[in-house]
């Protein structure tokens, strides 16, 4: 059976750098596709904490599992998220996403077996103020326990 | 709605989940993985027979399980576990306990221990939620 790899030293690794407008258009398909009307006071909906993040951090999220040493074909799975607002999202506003990865931590599951648990944190501001903080948790697979 | 310790949200049913809304998703989250699009995909993986819904959108239906109990409430704080997954054609219930009520000068705090369940397989989302309701 091939070793795997140790997981590279990834701690600390950016993923600022671009900006998310929640459009009133994609907020009321989102809305609508989760069986709910759109907010009327212009707020979204809240899982925008998740999606403004994610698809505004530098990376796809196969740019960042390559990052892990991780091939994305090979089933990177969502763990788990949590999120802190400071104010509600808005459409039609920008936000900058900012973020760096926190942890990537080698682990033996019996289920899984051998795994890595990638963490990493992403902030949506407004005009330099902070609107969230969110912690995203992947596993990341690597194979049976050796 | 006035919440006390260990009252019941109101249940928040939503389904048969459809196919089309994945392809939503994928669209809103740049995401083409076949497993949410491409019921061949999903059989070639030996994932199963059905297409597998993104979960951020069954974050989204626990998020809609509390703003349906509390509708004037802002979300202050989402903690969530994906433990399972919701397919296409399933049945889905939210279902939350008030875990803590905190009374203040302008509104009230609420935490809620939430579980998105399958109808017929079991949890698919675990978490806490808390929220601001104001006066």
């Amino acid at each position: 059976m091939p070793m795997i790899a140790d997981p590279p030293d990834v701690t600390g690794y950016s993923l600022s750098g671009k900006t998310y407008t929640i459009s009133t258009e994609e907020n009321a398909r989102l809305c609508a596709s989760v069986g709910i009307a759109p907010a009327r006071d212009g707020t979204a909906h809240p899982i925008y904490f998740y999606v403004a993040t994610q698809v505004g951090m530098s990376e796809t999220v196969a740019g960042l599992c390559a990052v892990c040493n991780f091939d994305v074909n090979d089933g990177p799975l969502l763990g788990g998220c949590s999120v802190e607002f400071d104010e509600p999202l808005m459409v039609d506003t920008e936000y900058a996403v900012t973020g760096e990865i926190l942890s990537l931590t080698r682990k033996a599951s019996k289920k899984l077996g051998i795994m890595d648990l990638l963490e990493y944190r992403l902030e949506l501001s407004r005009n330099g103020r902070k609107v969230l903080t969110a912690t995203n948790n992947w596993i990341l697979p690597r194979g049976p326990a050796q | 709605m006035n919440p006390k310790v260990g009252d019941a949200l109101e249940p928040f049913r939503f389904g048969p989940i459809n196919p089309q809304a994945m392809v939503v998703w994928s669209e809103i989250l740049k995401d083409p993985n076949p497993i949410h699009l491409d019921v061949e995909a999903v059989k070639a993986m030996g994932l199963g027979i059905r297409r597998i819904n993104q979960g951020p959108a069954n974050l989204a239906y626990l998020v809609n399980g509390v703003l349906q109990s509390f509708p004037r409430a802002r979300i202050e704080k989402i903690v969530n576990r994906f433990v399972g997954n919701v397919l296409e054609d399933d049945l889905i219930v939210v279902s939350g306990i008030m875990t803590e009520v905190e009374v203040l000068a302008d509104g009230q705090r609420v935490a809620c221990d939430m579980v998105l369940a399958v109808e017929g397989r079991g949890p698919a989302v675990s978490g806490t939620v808390q929220v601001f309701i104001p006066c």
